[in-house]
């Protein structure tokens, strides 16, 4: 069934779709849309669950990891500071190997505070276990959570949804929303593979000694290997039923391309235009689209971009001090392939300023002309300021 | 760990897990403080003469234990519906609350309690101490001697009280006037004293040499006579007709008579007895001027009741000091010499000395002397610091060779001259006689100390006795140990009153019933410093459930098993009922 959706609430059908049994979630802009639905939801029975309020967002995510951990279903959304909050218990339920879902709306990180799109505040947590997928419409949104689940639940490690402020959770567009039979076929029931138990009462996560914590952790990073076998596999199954696929990458017309801007989130639907217009004008250019950030699909990306004399990577971050990430991802990526693309680092559309088709444009021949890049990443759109401390 | 083991499924889930109780882990061992259940001592019962446990008797009062509450009271103070309404209420002076928006209304409180035992004709329960042999004889039926009498017949003795009015009572029962102090308020306290087994044996005045020939019938003699006549102003004319004394006036009152006040009367004095001359005045229909020779504020008389007298209509003239009268065709005229504060005394009251300059003239139609009271015989006056004799705290203990030992008590003795101080008094003769029976007389004055509130002045007979109350740490709680995060603002309680127009021509009492309502908010806003109230915070923040909970629901304890140690409970006790020490191991 077709409706026109808010972001926000295309994620809010997928966890009623999805039939999570607990919700916990403290409130922030921009994410309040996702959870004042679920609440809703579970008020009226919509949604059979049980809504946790919270005091913040560390508890929000320490509540799921005991409802997890028992052996339900549960959701959580935050943004920024909320998840910077939940910091330590973000490795927490990777560690626990516990399969929680999470939407994260982009948002830039204060001060000065700002509410608008950045995605800073969840690659800032890349080296926590989660999963990272990347979404660039509504509908994206929908199909990732659900297939999120599946994935979380096959590996046993927790994903993050991540979409952008405003232009992706406040904007509406038409969403098709899934059968709720094709959704039960396409996720069953959680069926844990551990969970506590009060008639055979034992604790999870105690201490372990250096002979054992390595290879809990070596673990970690297989299942993350495995993550993206089974992604790929998941993709398969969800698009039998559903029709629609995504996949960890998208290249668009990357095999004959001599420059390839490489792009996530939002961008990617403005960069598709630029293409068009490009392309029409003779440029010899493609677009690979990252929406699995972690774990890496380093393959697929050098795949799609061995081809190609150059890389624009458009960053919508910032790693102080070592540039755009998707740009250090991607260099790490290419580094061992001989003759490997040169890879253009490009800062654009921090703390929700625009990323117009005149500026993918601009970064395009900027790439275009210059032989070497001139340095790891360039800020573009800037505008003079007037610097200083005091008080004039 | 123990029970770790590899999961044997498709993806890689090496998880530790244990079947273990963690139980098996005495967390106690790494504690290197400890915490532990002390209560401690609130400020207002260490400043309460009557030493009462006020902490707790409000805590009752909260959970609506009103019976429980007033026992509590009865337990050092035998006269909860006279001190509810008379007493100087020193305890709201030093309230913790009072630092942190206004003091527990504390007399209300107790006044509450009494009336609702009257109301319900509730008869105390209170821990008897087995028959003795010793008779003791009490001299005066004033507060000091029945509070004797009553705590004495508490630790087993037998007592006869011997009073020279028809009535029991003192100062309670001819100097107060009625609408401070109703007498059905009164009477029914001084029965309950009876009722537990104190003779009093009325209009039996006694002779000087009663002590000594009590030998044989009293093993000791107790005078409590007070201070019934008013001192002597010393200026020419005093004995001039119209010239009256304050106390005699109340007690004319007290007995039924309406003594003539038509016109203006001056009353000299700044004590209470000197407003209580003024406002029966202005009740009989007179008008009344309290030449007073320090300022307003060093008047020794309550604050509240000198507002009230102003307000009722009685004027006070500060800083005269009375120099002579003058009785003439028209009626007395007395002149009066004005005076100036030079510094202060050592209470902070200010010391004054004459102005020179002009005297001032008030021509009134009657004098009433109310500067002091003295005792109305030499002989009931104690004696000075001698070998056999014990200069105690509000009474003063006399071995006597021959003849019974004689213990002087009350106004005789105290400092401070006020109900509670009688009734701390009573108490101190009590407890030092008993001592003195059992284990003589240089046992007395260490048995008093160790029975002290909060190692001050007030004592406990409670402590005295072994109840509970002896466990409490004398450390007096002071505001900065209140968790205060736990109490919100609230305002105190305002009395309600007659109004003015309704006071003025009638003795009905001015302070009205409130309800158990009110009380109850009331008690609420009472820190309760140093005594738990069950609230279990403690039971709440202990991260290592190690505050156990009792059967019976009342006790808790900590299980050091598992008690690291952390202090949370200390410092979430919101009232300094847990103390936070150094583990000796």
């Amino acid at each position: 069934m077709k409706r026109v959706l808010e972001g926000s609430h295309a994620v809010a059908e997928a966890v009623r779709l999805a039939k999570v049994q607990v919700i916990s979630a403290y409130p922030i802009t921009p994410q309040t849309h996702i959870v004042e639905i679920l609440s809703d939801y579970c008020s009226t029975g919509k949604l059979k669950a049980k809504f946790l309020r919270v005091e913040s967002e560390h508890s929000a995510l320490a509540a799921l990891i005991g409802a997890q951990s028992s052996g339900v279903r549960t959701f959580t959304a935050t943004s920024s500071q909320g998840l910077a909050l939940m910091h330590e218990l973000l490795h927490w339920s990777s560690g626990a190997r516990l399969p929680i879902v999470m939407a994260e709306v982009n948002r830039a990180l204060g001060p000065g505070w700002n509410i608008w799109m950045d995605q800073t505040d969840s690659l800032a947590q890349r080296d926590t276990g989660w999963i990272q997928f990347y979404c660039e419409d509504s509908q994206e949104v929908l199909d990732t959570t659900l297939q999120a689940y599946r994935l979380a639940e096959e590996v046993n490690l927790p994903v993050m949804v991540v979409l952008d402020a405003f232009f992706l959770s406040h904007t509406y567009e038409p969403v098709d929303i899934p059968d709720e039979k094709d959704v039960d076929r396409f996720l069953p029931p959680f069926a844990p593979k551990f969970q506590l138990d009060t008639a055979n009462p034992c604790s999870f996560g105690q201490l372990v000694t250096p002979a054992f914590y390595m290879e809990m952790r070596h673990d970690i990073d297989r299942a993350m290997d495995l993550a993206l076998v089974r992604f790929g596999e998941i993709e398969e199954e969800y698009a039998r039923i559903f029709k629609r696929r995504y996949g960890a990458v998208e290249a668009i017309q990357c095999s004959d391309a001599d420059i390839i801007l490489l792009t996530s989130g939002t961008v990617t639907s403005t960069c598709r235009l630029v293409l068009k217009a490009l392309r029409d004008r003779g440029e010899k250019v493609g677009i690979l689209k990252v929406k699995l950030f972690r774990p890496t699909p380093a393959e697929q990306i050098r795949g799609a971009l061995k081809s190609a004399k150059k890389v624009a990577v458009v960053d919508r971050n910032c790693s102080f001090g070592a540039g755009g990430i998707f740009a250090q991802e991607v260099r790490a990526a290419l580094c061992n392939l001989p003759g490997h693309p040169l890879v253009y680092g490009y800062i654009a559309g921090i703390g929700g300023r625009d990323v117009t088709p005149e500026l993918l444009e601009e970064i395009y021949w900027k790439t275009k002309n210059s032989e070497v890049p001139e340095k790891e990443s360039v800020w573009m759109g800037l505008q003079e300021v007037a610097h200083g401390t005091q008080r004039s | 760990m123990a029970g770790s083991k590899v999961q044997k499924i498709d993806i890689p889930l090496f998880m530790p897990r244990s079947y273990m109780s963690t139980e098996v882990n005495k967390t106690g061992s790494w504690r290197f403080l400890r915490p532990r259940y002390d209560e401690k001592t609130a400020p207002c019962s260490a400043a309460c003469p009557a030493g009462e446990d006020i902490a707790r008797i409000e805590m009752l009062t909260t959970q609506g234990l009103f019976k429980e509450a007033w026992e509590t009271i009865l337990k050092e103070n035998p006269f909860p519906a006279v001190c509810g309404r008379v007493c100087f209420h020193p305890c709201e002076g030093v309230c913790n609350r009072g630092e942190f928006d206004t003091a527990v209304a504390i007399h209300v409180m107790e006044r509450f309690l009494a009336e609702t035992a009257l109301r319900y004709d509730l008869k105390p329960l209170l821990e008897q101490s087995p028959g003795k042999k010793e008779k003791v004889a009490i001299v005066g039926a004033g507060p000091s001697g029945l509070s004797a009498a009553c705590f004495l017949n508490r630790l087993g003795y037998a007592c006869d009280v011997f009073e020279a009015a028809s009535e029991p009572g003192g100062i309670l029962r001819w100097g107060i006037p009625e609408y401070r102090l109703p007498l059905p308020a009164l009477r029914s306290e001084i029965a309950r004293i009876e009722s537990a087994g104190v003779r009093i044996i009325t209009n039996k005045r006694l002779p000087a040499d009663f002590a000594v020939g009590a030998k044989g019938n009293y093993d000791a003699v107790f005078i409590g006579c007070g201070h019934g006549r008013t001192t002597m102003l010393r200026i020419p004319g005093e004995d001039s007709s119209g010239v009256e004394d304050g106390l005699e006036f109340l007690n004319r009152i007290r007995r039924g008579a309406k003594p003539p006040v038509d016109g203006l009367s001056a009353v000299i004095g700044g004590g209470n007895t000197a407003v209580d001359v003024a406002r029966s005045i202005l009740r009989l229909g007179g008008k009344a001027v309290i030449l007073y020779r320090r300022r307003r504020q060093d008047m020794p008389a309550f604050q509240e009741e000198v507002e009230m007298a102003l307000e009722e209509g009685v004027e006070l003239k500060e800083l005269l000091a009375p120099a002579r009268i003058v009785k003439d065709r028209k009626g007395l005229l007395i002149t009066m010499r004005p005076m100036k504060v030079a510094g202060e005394d050592e209470s902070g009251r200010g010391r004054v000395e004459p102005a020179g300059g002009k005297t001032q003239e008030f021509r009134v139609r009657r004098v009433f002397k109310a500067t002091g009271a003295e005792a109305v015989e030499e002989w009931l006056n104690p004696p000075g610091r001698q070998r056999n004799v014990l200069l105690l705290e509000n009474c003063v203990l006399v071995n006597r060779a021959k003849g019974p030992a004689v213990v002087f008590g009350g106004d005789l003795t105290n400092e401070t001259k006020s109900v509670a101080h009688a009734v701390a008094s009573g108490k101190a003769a009590a407890i030092a006689l008993d001592t003195f029976f059992r284990e003589g007389f240089k046992a007395v004055r260490s048995r008093l100390k160790s029975c002290a509130v909060g190692n001050g002045k007030a004592l406990s007979m409670e402590i005295y006795m072994g109840g509970e109350r002896r466990l409490r740490n004398p450390h007096v709680v002071r505001f900065g140990e209140i968790n205060t995060d736990y109490f919100h603002f609230a305002p105190r309680i305002t009395q309600p009153r007659l109004m003015k127009e309704e006071r003025l021509n009638t003795f009905k009492e001015i302070d009205l019933k409130i309800s158990a309502n009110l009380a109850i908010r009331e008690a609420e806003r009472c820190f309760n410093c140093g005594v738990c109230n069950r609230c279990d915070n403690c039971y709440l923040f202990c991260p290592d459930l190690s505050v156990i909970r009792e059967q019976d629901l009342v006790g808790r304890h900590v299980n050091y098993d598992y008690c690291k140690g952390c202090g949370l409970c200390v410092v979430e006790c919101p009232r300094n009922a847990m103390t936070l020490e150094e583990e000796k191991r």
